[in-house]
């Protein structure tokens, strides 16, 4: 099981975020199809997608001679979660702040 | 939802002045933004607010908007304490204050997450990693296509 870190590491790659979006916009899609979209070769995009597939990013399922991969949305779920943190934070400090407006000087 | 700002609001039973004296005034801001002793505060414009928070540092925020009693936002380099809060390291802080039917309605907006690298062992609740400029926008897509996924029965679901 892999941390919030390795996510962030993992998305940290403009090409592998890339990546991420357009199998979000396609549901399945191959290394060879990805790879006739983008600038770079088919074996960079393998090696982009094992990158996203240790940390849990995307899946992989054989299909004939070419595996085909799905996003897993779920492990962007902890990195989305830490925004909630620091918004509730910021309800701390409201109510910190109301209370010090309400209070008799 | 955007992931690339925090909106956060709250009804005070006070005039907008008072709310205004509790956000700019040193004795209060360290109560509310720092660990309790005063902050040090140039009020102005380009000028800074040092608020100390302890073990983690203190922060130099730089002071955006100065529009007493309605506006006044900074920006913070919550991920880098000890340096100045630039564009590039920070997100910006704005509150506006709102009167209201028996006091003042708070609103604090926090943005430009996706434009903040956030270094190592830093944000220790969440352990962020460095490198993470940009994540922001991924998560918006992605957990959009979750929705289409999870909402269409065409599509297989793993």
């Amino acid at each position: 099981m892999t941390g919030v870190e390795d996510v962030l590491g993992a998305l940290a790659d403009p090409t592998r975020r890339d990546l991420l979006e357009r199998l979000s916009v396609h549901g399945f899609a191959t290394a060879t199809t990805l790879a006739e979209e983008l600038p770079i070769t088919r074996q960079a995009v393998v090696q982009h997608l094992a990158v996203l597939d240790a940390v849990g990013l995307v899946h992989g399922q054989r299909s004939g001679r070419e595996r085909r991969f799905e996003v897993r949305p779920e492990r962007l779920n902890e990195a989305a979660r830490w925004m909630n943190v620091l918004a509730a934070r910021w309800d701390q400090r409201l109510s910190t702040i109301r209370r010090l407006a309400e209070a008799a000087d | 939802m955007s992931t690339d700002r925090i909106e956060r609001e709250i009804m005070i039973a006070a005039p907008p002045e008072r709310v205004w004296a509790v956000l700019t005034e040193p004795a209060h801001v360290g109560i509310w933004f720092g660990t309790g002793s005063p902050a040090e505060i140039d009020l102005r414009p380009g000028g800074l607010m040092v608020l100390d928070h302890g073990e983690h540092g203190s922060y130099s925020t730089l002071i955006v908007k100065v529009d007493p009693p309605r506006a006044f936002s900074y920006r913070w380099a919550s991920a880098y304490p000890d340096a100045v809060a630039t564009p590039e390291n920070s997100t910006l802080v704005e509150f506006s204050l709102e009167p209201a039917a028996g006091g003042t309605v708070l609103k604090v907006v926090e943005s430009g997450f996706d434009a903040i690298e956030i270094p190592a062992a830093r944000e220790t609740d969440a352990g962020f990693e460095s490198h993470s400029k940009g994540w922001t926008g991924v998560i918006e897509k992605v957990g959009a296509y979750a929705e289409r996924r999870d909402e269409s029965p065409l599509m297989p679901v793993s």
